[in-house]
């Protein structure tokens, strides 16, 4: 494997940083080679954020190169749209269908652009893309703020990932409070279920 | 993380994924260092709160200090009596500790003392991003520089075995992707922190007084030559790649970017990697000239090494082009480096073609995200600075002037609460007021936080009673430092080894400064602290306002802690979707939704905001003002 970036955009406070920890975790445990770049601090409030997740022997930057993206994972349609950057023609997309109004919307009194819209647009670079609606599964697996597993396991599901799925279960064992751990797994299931229907598609 | 108490596993060899900043704070561990100081701030802030976590545990003593200056200055204290101490902060708080670090270089120190300075090149959560390896230079102390996590575990703990030897402080300086990346880090065996130490009476070598302070400049100029001997035989210089058709020099993130863009390019490039990069080791740099007709240097922000390595080439290898920043331009010096940009650079020096047509990428990415609408950060819903905010432009409107400092309040610039009309530095908005409201005559109301005031506010709220400047001191108190992960301060009553203290109150020290007119309001009561706020504006000197209320992302941490369930408000019949509630908060909980507003019931945190403005009632819930 020459290397396999993933990249996670969505708004501050939806989890990516987590979400992009795990993926980390279970690529030290899988003895590979991994670097995972955050934005803390300003950006974090409300803001548009984006982790990367870059796993290869030859791997330096913790950054990802514009198209060399082999998963963009977007939390949020809007931010999917905006981290296409990274996306080509070779990209899966997996989007979370639950829309966050950036609050320039409410004030101009715009509404939020249609999903087959932000999916058509997406098209136009990357030719995979799969929807997720990721509270639906988190609030059946017992918790609304575990969306971001849902879509850990939807990364999972594809199959694609140089990391083993048990090890990415290991990781969001580590990572969640101990209360939350059977949430969280049941979550992951769910993502992971959800997208192994879609699997001849893509 | 899961947890920091993972950074203290005595378990050598173990692989783990960690930050940058946690990476440094194994090292503190691992060097045996026995005082960790710091002022919190992004990207530093990690390193001073795994250890705040652990420290009691760990056997060190750890503190936020008040601000960057006073954390040197305990630190250096410490380190002068034999402990190894560290202090991290981010770039701009150098800036604050300058005036000591550059004679503290003539002191010295005799245990080991090391300086994090976490650079922002890009701005992601600074107001400039300057590039303080020139803080090297100019003090005459040695700077590390690590690209990877790995290495920034590594060279804290090489920095201690520098520091002793030559008895001076060192830096080590990162940047943003370097504290922010996480990456596999191996274990090193733990050593025990040494606490005690003992203060060795030595007037000559510890009181820079000008007679002494002579002396110590030539001792300190012996030693930073030493340092240069050091760096020629550092492990952290090295030529890393051989290759024939050009020579690349780089440290840091520049370093990564610049080994996958070779790679990326099919170049046949020798690559030098600098570690230690001052001083910079001449000899190796010298030899590494001769073997290349042109020689990249490629460096975030400013060509502090290019600038060092064209005065090498004068005397090693004169005809050596060197392709960087100064002259023509191949790399920016704004703003942080990708592979993409190091690649373009690399081909404009050797007119190979790029591989990747990210121009044309670039065009479909712009046509496909034409009009996306923008998303900055914005203040939480239950922020109280909005309803600090939307009291103080009730009472001062677009007439009075708001200069405003750093912390979450700087969000106050967006719309539609408009307040913040400069803003430059730690404490600055209260000297600021003066000299705006002494020309213009005009209401000037300062916005600073409470962390921000007790860093550097205070000498210019001393200064406003001493000149009687007549302006408002607006005094945003969120009980954190919340911006940087809500570290505690003097007004918090807690300690950052996790432990209570002595409160400090900013109306005890307001009235202590001699200002007459002091007050403490709940932002949410917008009538009271509107009226108390009128009344500070009539002043005929300096007042003080304290608008108090915790953070909302504190206070609802500690809700869910205690179990306590949040009622999110509710638009009722009565609304008229008049968007007076928008227009007066941009409260991200409020949307319209097909032309309705709605509050949406994950965001909302009940803090009742809404309610009091709503100019129908038809805002509902248990948190009605």
């Amino acid at each position: 494997m020459k290397e396999f970036n993933i990249v996670l955009a969505g708004v501050g406070g939806q989890g990516t940083l987590l979400a992009a920890e795990a993926l980390g975790i279970a690529a030290v445990k899988d003895e590979l080679n991994v670097r995972v770049s955050e934005i803390h601090g300003m950006a974090q409030r409300g803001g548009a954020v984006v982790s990367t997740v870059r796993i290869g022997e030859n791997v330096f930057a913790s950054t990802v190169t514009e198209g060399q993206a082999d998963i963009l994972l977007g939390f949020e349609p809007l931010e999917t749209l905006r981290n296409l950057k990274y996306a080509s023609e070779k990209t899966l997309v997996i989007m979370n269908t639950e829309k966050i109004p950036p609050s320039e919307l409410a004030a101009k009194n715009m509404s939020y652009p249609d999903t087959e819209d932000i999916v058509k647009k997406i098209h136009a670079i990357a030719k995979n893309v799969v929807l997720v609606e990721a509270m639906q599964f988190a609030k059946k697996a017992g918790n609304s703020l575990a969306r971001n597993i849902v879509l850990l396991g939807a990364l999972a599901g594809t199959k694609r990932l140089p990391v083993k799925t048990e090890s990415l279960r290991e990781a969001v064992r580590e990572l969640v409070p101990a209360k939350h751990v059977d949430v969280n797994l049941k979550a992951f299931q769910l993502g992971l279920e959800s997208i192994e229907k879609h699997l001849t598609e893509i | 993380m899961p947890d920091s108490k993972v950074l203290l596993q005595d378990a050598s060899g173990k692989r783990m994924l960690l930050l940058g900043n946690e990476a440094i704070a194994r090292g503190i561990l691992e060097a045996g260092i026995g005082v960790v100081t710091t002022y919190p701030g992004t990207p530093a802030s990690e390193i001073g709160d795994s250890i705040s976590e652990i420290a009691s545990e760990a056997g060190l003593y750890m503190e936020y200090s008040v601000n960057e200056m006073v954390a040197v200055e305990v630190a250096a204290g410490a380190a002068n009596c034999g402990v190894r101490a560290l202090t991290a902060m981010k770039h701009v708080g150098l800036n604050v500790a300058a005036d000591l670090v550059m004679t503290l270089a003539y002191v010295g120190v005799r245990g080991g003392y090391m300086i994090v300075t976490a650079d922002d090149p890009e701005c992601y959560s600074s107001q400039n991003e300057q590039d303080n390896r020139f803080y090297a230079l100019l003090a005459n102390l040695p700077c590390l520089e690590p690209s990877d996590p790995q290495e920034a575990k590594d060279m804290t703990i090489a920095a201690f075995e520098i520091s002793e030897k030559l008895e001076l402080p060192v830096f080590l300086r990162t940047t943003t992707r370097v504290s922010h990346t996480r990456g596999p880090v191996a274990y090193g065996k733990l050593t025990k922190a040494k606490l005690r130490g003992d203060f060795i009476r030595d007037v000559k070598r510890l009181v820079m007084v000008p007679a002494f302070s002579r002396p110590k400049h030539e001792v300190l100029l012996r030693q930073a030559a030493k340092a240069k001997e050091l760096s020629e035989t550092s492990p952290f210089n090295r030529v890393v790649r051989k290759g024939k058709e050009i020579g690349i020099i780089s440290s840091s993130s520049a370093f990564n970017y610049s080994v996958e863009a070779t790679d990326m390019m099919g170049l046949d490039a020798g690559i030098l990697k600098l570690g230690m990069t001052h001083p910079l080791p001449e000899k190796m740099i010298g030899q590494f000239l001769k073997a290349y007709s042109k020689i990249v240097v490629v460096e975030e922000l400013e060509p502090y090494l290019e600038m060092q390595i064209k005065a090498i080439a004068k005397d090693y290898a004169p005809n050596v082009e060197v392709y960087g920043k100064t002259n023509r331009q191949f790399f920016p010096k704004e703003g942080e480096l990708s592979t993409r940009l190091v690649a373009t650079g690399l081909s404009n020096v050797t007119g190979k073609k790029l591989p990747i047509d990210f121009q044309k990428m670039s065009e479909k990415y712009a046509e496909v995200t034409k009009n996306l609408p923008a998303r900055p950060p914005i203040l939480c819903a239950g922020c109280p600075h909005r309803a600090s905010f939307y009291v103080i432009r009730k009472v001062g409107g677009d007439k009075a002037l708001y200069p405003t400092d750093i912390g979450c309040y700087a969000l106050g610039i967006a719309p539609p609460l408009n307040i913040g009309d400069i803003l430059i530095n730690m404490g600055a908005s209260v000297g600021a007021a003066q000299g705006i409201s002494k020309v213009t005559g005009r209401d000037t109301i300062a916005i600073i936080g409470d962390s921000t005031f007790f860093h550097a506010g205070i000498p210019g709220l001393v200064n406003a009673v001493y000149n009687n400047s007549k302006v408002v001191v607006a005094v945003l108190d969120n009980l954190a430092t919340a911006m940087t992960g809500h570290q505690p301060h003097p007004g918090t009553g807690m300690t950052g080894m996790q432990s209570t203290t002595e409160r400090i109150l900013i109306e005890k020290i307001a009235e202590g400064c001699g200002v007459k007119y002091v007050r403490v309001v709940d932002p949410f009561k917008t009538k009271e602290a509107a009226a108390v706020l009128k009344e500070a504006l009539q002043q005929p000197g300096p007042s003080v306002v304290v608008f108090r209320a915790p953070c909302t992302l504190m206070d609802a941490r500690e809700k869910r802690r205690r179990g306590v369930k949040i009622v999110p408000a509710v638009i009722t019949d009565k609304c008229t979707n008049c968007l007076v509630c928008i227009k007066l908060l941009g409260c991200p909980a409020i949307l319209v939704e097909e032309g309705k507003v709605r509050i949406d019931e994950n965001s909302c945190s009940a803090c009742g905001l809404c309610i009091s403005v709503c100019p129908y009632g038809a805002i509902e819930g248990s948190c009605a003002e």
